[in-house]
């Protein structure tokens, strides 16, 4: 199709749906509860690091459920849907991105459709990490560039902390003698939380009030040349041979080998930050991207101070964006997984910060296998 | 005032796509078998020792060819020929700490010594004099970036991991751990040297070059280890 008959495409709605009160760090641990009835080693110091105040759980105090992942994704697509003036009978196409979904088939599309109960659609799920989110708008993004649809959603929702529950962990190869968590495991447990986040995407922009024209999406997914770094579904030794992977083993072997609980290694981590700055500084290299031109700055990242260690490299090669251009709710809202960056850009549009004709830059880089993502806007 | 602005303009612009080429190569490097044994806990005490001897050559060529270098330095970049000096002299000893780990670690000093390069170093090795042998060799800055940033940021990590996998003595693995001291400082002293040759459009395209031809037949010398 020749370019000059894609469609422009415009957010037109930002929609974000966090469960319960805002949870300060002093009871976090209720709510994923104590490991072998023992309070973690390393939660305190993975809070700091992570430099979260507040965040939301789909849990009670006590570990029951008050959502699923499917209700909290719907609902943030309801918000998104009204805040751009539409209704579910209107959505045409929806693109939904989550870590784990409740099920483990079918797709998470499915079970948001359900709980929408809109009508016959499309669908279409994208299961990742964080940058999911990006692939779905991409998703998205294409389906009404190309005519093919004239309202898409884009939505991601996490449930992480029912994944951090004790059972998870008790009776595996993650507990060391001492009935202590691996901390490639506990850290986890303290970095992520629950909530949904969600965009419309039309060919015309909201005919009142400010939309974002999305001008390019772009993914690099570098897994060509990385293990797993973030995972769930395998244990550390045995992480790079798919045949070992727990669906091989069964559930129950799988299980008592730690394969089950998400893990991370943090020495990879290291080593896949460098790898998201070289895609970045190459961006900026080739002119795709220009630090100047960028108005307002929403990265996604899981803790503070790896956005520390980002800066100085940066600054450096001239490929900085000022601090005071980053906005950021992590504080607030704790790390969501894939529905950070929408749940992020939903406050910075109802902020009032973002004007006419400013360029708004999506960053959401992933580390379960090396991805980063972005996404270019402006404000119209 | 202007001026400055231009050398550091061309300056980042450079640091930028060294860090690029960088990013690239450590992705190589970490996708070879020696290093995926490494990181997957599969290493034994012979995968480090043919490390360290395929090792060895390059880092006894590295202070000669940056001998060579910086006397092909012409008189109007003197204090960037004195640099290249300290550097060799600093490190023309290196193979020495090497072949010290090698013995420590249980090898022969004969078998590290007499040891013939493999593929891919015979290749940096012939490229590095090739281009230390030009006047004005300012393009070798880029594979001293490639060089260097390995021992300030991959050399101590691995050191950590060979010491941890193969349960040895900081004795047996020094050349690897004593690297990655002063990191920030080898920055900015690199930085100095890209302003004695810059702002030249030409010669930051040569010093990127470099760095990529450099960074990739590095790679290949780590490739070309029996793992």
């Amino acid at each position: 199709m020749p370019s000059s008959m894609l469609r422009d495409v415009y957010i037109t709605g930002t929609g974000a749906f966090l469960p319960g009160a805002p949870v300060g760090v002093e009871t976090m641990e209720d709510f994923i509860g104590r490991i072998a009835g023992r309070s973690s080693a390393v939660g305190r110091r993975a809070l700091r690091w992570n430099g979260v105040e507040t965040r939301h759980y789909a849990l009670t105090a006590e570990g029951r459920p008050l959502h699923s992942n499917a209700s909290m994704t719907a609902e943030a697509t309801k918000a998104a849907l009204d805040d751009a003036g539409l209704s579910v009978g209107d959505l045409k196409h929806l693109a939904t991105a989550t870590t784990q979904g409740d099920y483990i088939v079918p797709g998470h599309a499915s079970a948001v459709h359900a709980e929408l109960g809109a009508g016959p659609i499309e669908i279409a799920s994208y299961q990742s990490v964080c940058a999911s989110a990006l692939m779905a708008a991409k998703g998205a993004w294409l389906q009404v560039r190309a005519g093919e649809a004239d309202v898409a959603a884009a939505a991601a929702g996490e449930f992480s902390s029912r994944w951090f529950r004790p059972e998870f962990y008790e009776g595996t190869t993650l507990i060391d003698a001492k009935g202590r968590a691996r901390v490639e495991a506990d850290f986890l447990r303290f970095t992520l939380s629950d909530g949904a986040g969600a965009v419309i995407m039309e060919p015309k922009p909201k005919p009142d009030g400010l939309s974002l024209k999305v001008e390019w999406i772009d993914l690099t997914s570098l897994a060509g040349r990385f293990d797993p770094c973030m995972w769930a579904g395998s244990t550390f030794a045995d992480r790079a041979d798919m045949k070992s992977a727990w669906s091989h083993a069964g559930p129950v072997a799988a299980h008592a080998s730690g394969s089950v609980a998400l893990v991370q290694d943090f020495e990879l981590l290291k080593i896949v930050i460098r790898a998201w700055i070289g895609v970045w500084l190459e961006k900026v290299d080739l002119g795709r991207i220009v630090p100047d031109q960028v108005d307002h700055l929403l990265c996604h990242y899981s803790a503070r101070s790896l956005r520390e260690e980002i800066v100085s490299v940066l600054k450096s090669t001239a490929a900085m964006i000022p601090e005071e251009k980053w906005f950021s709710n992590l504080p607030t809202v704790g790390n969501i997984g894939a529905a950070s960056i929408w749940v992020m850009l939903d406050e910075f549009m109802k902020s009032g910060r973002a004007k006419t004709g400013e360029k708004v830059l999506l960053i959401v880089p992933e580390s379960g296998r090396a991805m980063v993502g972005f996404m270019m806007c402006e404000v119209v | 005032m202007a001026d400055g602005a231009r050398v550091d303009d061309q300056v980042a612009d450079t640091l930028r796509k060294l860090a690029v080429v960088f990013a690239d190569f450590e992705q190589r490097l970490e996708a070879t078998p020696l290093i995926r044994k490494l990181t997957r806990g599969r290493f034994e005490l012979a995968d480090y020792q043919l490390f360290l001897i395929n090792l060895r050559q390059q880092v006894k060529d590295g202070a000669l060819w940056m001998s060579r270098a910086a006397s092909n330095v012409g008189e109007a970049h003197l204090e960037l020929r004195s640099t290249l000096m300290r550097h060799a002299v600093t490190e023309h000893r290196d193979f020495r700490l090497l072949e010290a780990d090698f013995v420590c670690s249980g090898g022969e000093v004969e078998v590290i010594r007499s040891a013939p390069k493999n593929v891919g170093s015979e290749a940096i090795s012939a490229w590095m004099f090739h281009e230390a042998s030009k006047p004005d060799p300012f393009g070798l800055l880029g594979a001293m970036f490639i060089i260097e940033g390995l021992g300030s940021i991959k050399a101590a990590p691995w050191g950590r991991l060979v010491k941890e996998r193969l349960n040895l003595p900081d004795e047996a693995v020094r050349f690897l751990l004593y690297h990655g001291e002063n990191d920030a400082e080898h920055m900015q002293e690199f930085e100095e040297m890209l302003r004695m040759v810059l702002p030249d459009a030409a010669v930051a395209e040569r010093i990127v070059m470099t760095a990529k031809v450099t960074a990739r037949l590095y790679a290949l010398q780590i490739e070309e280890i029996a793992a």
